[in-house]
């Protein structure tokens, strides 16, 4: 095991540099010029060209990369165009408002998709499981967009029960949170089934029934122990799906986040806020999965990683 | 607001309730009735607002500060931080006195030390601020005389300056803040309000200077925020979750007047849609079939389709609120069978094929363009293309034009209420063919180039506007452009609120509004 854990943290550097190098790249390949945008389109070219050598972006791109990443592995990521503020400051101020939507939604997600995908199995092809399956295709075809702008009109608009977007209270985390739950929920309750079912049909539950063990006991203690391991894998993994839920439902909701901040900063090309917002959620969705093979090994044993 | 009562719970479970909630949410404050809310469509790209261009940003900003002079409910200059001014007879300098007992927010006392200072900030190249241009294009120096009186030089006439001096650049804003470099996102200027909080994610926040020198009209507060999702808009303020939105996007303007809690403020705006065409290739050389194509243009369809009615039929290269402005042309009147005509005269009796560039957004205005010319046998091609890759498109030379067979360009223009020259020397001077102004189609017309010259530098405006009355027929009759229509600046408020007006180009003024 330490000689994995080393093993994935030599890993996650290069992981990063892959990913800033590719973002830098794919950013400076886009058409429109953070110089003329800042500049306004009716600023003559003198001015577009003052502004563009105030924002470093007159250097040869390889230089403009390595002073980047340089001054990244100090942990500075430089200085948005937009704002004019640290990057680190723009991202530190929107973490916490993400974290905390991403935390409850996943919450939910996790609660809902486990119980709803139990009793689907549990209640194989009676109306539970019909239920919880029509729950799980449709949950996970919806656009969360469109699901937002409904949920939206509804409660906000038509009864004024929620508010309708910012943050601030617990009223405005009721509608991201829930947008943002539907799709790792329907995942979740899937693989939470498909693995219950697998796992009630080996000999070992047999034998449990057999000794009287009450149904409960069964079902929570041996079944869904075993059947946990892809579960937990799919948790894992949908981080990061559920961070790209994010970015449209924190732009849906004004919700003050990273998602948000992403959205506007590519708007205005703010090339150093969208490479900072891009290697933070890299590293969260790395730790994350990280997290979920730690896990795995603490439920299962049996599983060796080295 | 729908009033509701408090639910009928145990205390117990309300305290519970109460703590949960004072938990996730760290402060549960309703916002105060005194606070205006304002959503708009974009957020604020700067706090220095000689940093920006954008009219959105400029709106969150006027509260916070002022200029020399200033546009009343009106659209009237009158004085602000200058109490009188005058020029010269060929109107190249300028002399203001200054309003005594003035200080900024943050102590700095306000004279003409600090005049000089703001200008001199824009025309120092270094700095490379964002909104620098024009001051550098007009100002050629600017000195102060005494403590309370400034001088302005100008490199050329320049009858706008007035109109200059309320622009973003020329707002004066603490040269104190400005030498910290805190500008950006600490505002520290003159204005009624001041700036209590900017979290860039989220909102900005003013409240009423108690310092200020003049009255004080508005509410205690305005707090700022901001979404780039067009329904929002329209939720928020149908929700009573805001007291204005800015700009209301039109597919919403017949849902707002629908309903008797809201307003709906529609005014003529600063922005003119247009078809360049390019004259460098066949036939659009030949004036009777770009004569043809503006006959067979019905532009009431036009507005009513893709405005949804919020918009007025183009008759001039003009806008309507732009000085000169004559409103009584009409050369086009939808007439497909004179059109018809025209081309056979031109020639061509079976029409003729032209592809026009156009931005994604804008596209379904060249769409119900293409069902309307293919009535007189133009096959018009729609070229949708990505904001990048049309500005690529659109400033090409010739050789390139004629490369790519870009035979026309579908976009707007607006020079708001800061005068013709700034509408018409861009895009159809012979000085201003592309790459260098927005002449995009290669117009010239040496009679036009005098006209505009010579109006530029006369300072009377009654001789200049009548200068422009030619220059626009002047245009009219050569047709260089298909002119499509003129967009309304449309913002929606809560009926209560009192005393708000629209700066042309879609700015509000909200430094006075009143909420009951």
């Amino acid at each position: 095991m330490p000689i994995y854990l080393l093993k994935k943290l030599v890993t996650l550097p290069l992981i990063l540099l892959g990913v800033s190098l590719l973002v830098f790249v794919a950013l400076r390949a886009l058409p429109g010029d953070p110089a003329r945008l800042m500049a306004g389109p009716e600023a003559p070219q003198e001015a577009v060209d003052a502004m563009r050598v105030r924002l470093g972006l007159d250097d040869p791109l390889p230089l403009q990369y390595l002073r980047f990443a340089g001054a990244a592995l100090g942990g500075d990521l430089g200085t948005s165009i937009r704002s004019g503020r640290p990057v680190t400051v723009e991202i530190a101020e929107r973490l916490p408002k993400t974290i905390s939507l991403a935390l409850v939604a996943y919450g939910i997600a996790i609660s809902v998709g486990l119980s709803a995908g139990m009793a689907a199995a549990v209640n194989r092809n009676r109306w539970p499981d019909q239920a919880t399956m029509l729950f799980a295709i449709a949950g996970a075809s919806i656009a969360n967009f469109w699901l937002a702008l409904l949920a939206m009109n509804y409660f906000a608009v038509e009864l004024g029960w929620l508010p309708l977007m910012g943050s601030g209270t617990w009223k405005h985390y009721i509608m991201p949170a829930i947008t943002l739950a539907v799709m790792p929920t329907a995942v979740i309750a899937r693989m939470t089934r498909a693995s219950m079912i697998e796992v009630v049909g080996q000999d070992y539950i047999r034998t449990a029934r057999a000794k009287g063990l009450p149904e409960r006991v069964v079902m929570r203690k041996h079944a869904l122990r075993n059947a946990l391991v892809p579960i937990v894998t799919i948790i894992g993994l949908n981080f990061g799906s559920m961070l790209g839920g994010a970015v449209v439902t924190e732009s849906v909701f004004n919700w003050p986040g990273l998602g948000r901040l992403l959205v506007d900063s590519v708007r205005f090309r703010d090339y150093p806020t969208v490479q900072g917002v891009t290697l933070v959620a890299v590293t969260a969705v790395v730790m994350m999965n990280f997290l979920a093979e730690m896990l795995i090994a603490a439920i299962n044993p049996r599983i060796r990683f080295d | 607001m729908k009033a509701r009562g408090l639910p009928n719970v145990r205390k117990g479970r309300f305290v519970a309730a109460t703590l949960f909630a004072g938990l996730l949410a760290g402060l549960p404050l309703a916002a105060p009735a005194a606070t205006l809310n304002v959503l708009q469509s974009e957020a604020p790209r700067s706090m220095d607002p000689g940093d920006q261009t954008a009219t959105f940003t400029y709106t969150v900003l006027e509260p916070l500060y002022e200029g020399l002079v200033r546009r009343n409910k009106q659209l009237q200059l009158e004085p602000a931080l200058a109490t009188e001014w005058s020029s010269d007879a060929a109107g190249l300098v300028w002399t203001f006195k200054l309003r005594p007992g003035v200080s900024f927010h943050d102590g700095t006392p306000f004279n003409a030390d600090v005049v000089v200072k703001n200008f001199q900030r824009h025309l120092d190249t270094k700095r490379g601020l964002a909104a620098s241009g024009r001051i550098r294009q007009v100002l050629a120096s600017v000195v102060a005389l005494d403590d309370m009186t400034v001088q302005f030089t100008l490199k050329g006439p320049y009858p706008a300056f007035l109109s200059l001096l309320t622009t973003g650049p020329a707002l004066m804003v603490s040269p104190k803040a400005d030498a910290a470099g805190t500008l950006s996102r600490l505002a520290v200027g003159t204005g009624p309000y001041r700036l209590v909080e900017y979290r860039s994610g989220e909102y900005v926040l003013e409240e009423r200077f108690s310092g200020y020198w003049g009255k004080q009209g508005g509410t205690e507060r305005i707090k700022w925020t901001w979404t780039a999702e067009q329904s929002v808009l329209n939720m928020a303020i149908q929700a009573g979750e805001v007291d204005i939105v800015n700009p209301l996007p039109p597919v919403f303007a017949r849902m707002v007047k629908a309903n008797t809690a809201l307003t709906l403020h529609e005014s003529d705006g600063a922005v003119v849609f247009f078809v360049a065409l390019n004259l460098k290739q066949k036939p659009l050389d030949d004036v009777r079939v770009r004569q043809a194509l503006n006959l067979a243009t019905d532009r009431a369809a036009l507005v009513k389709a893709i405005m949804f009615g919020f918009g007025r039929p183009a008759n001039s290269p003009l806008s309507p609120v732009t000085p000169g402005y004559d409103a009584s042309l009409n050369p086009y009147p939808f007439d497909p069978a004179k059109a018809k005509e025209l081309l056979v005269r031109a020639g061509l009796p079976d029409g003729f094929s032209l592809s026009v560039a156009v931005q994604e957004p804008e596209a379904r205005i060249a769409e119900v363009l293409q069902g309307m010319w293919a009535k007189i046998g133009v096959k018009l091609e729609v070229r949708k293309m990505e904001s990048g890759v049309w500005s690529n498109a659109a400033f090409a030379n010739p050789d390139q034009k004629a490369k790519e067979g870009t035979g026309a360009i579908l976009t707007s223009w607006s020079s708001g209420v800061n005068g013709a020259d700034m509408q018409l020397r861009p895009l159809y001077h012979t000085a201003s063919f592309v790459p260098t102004g927005a002449n995009l189609g290669f117009y010239s017309s040496p009679a036009l180039d005098g006209l505009l010259d010579k109006a530029a530098a006369t300072a009377d405006e009654a001789a200049r506007n009548a200068m422009y009355g030619q220059a626009q027929r002047l245009i009219n009759e050569d047709a260089p452009h298909v002119l499509l229509y003129y967009k309304k600046d449309l913002f929606a408020a809560q009926a209560n609120i009192q005393n708000l007006w629209t700066e042309p180009g879609g700015g509000i003024a909200v430094r006075d509004a009143v909420k009951p």
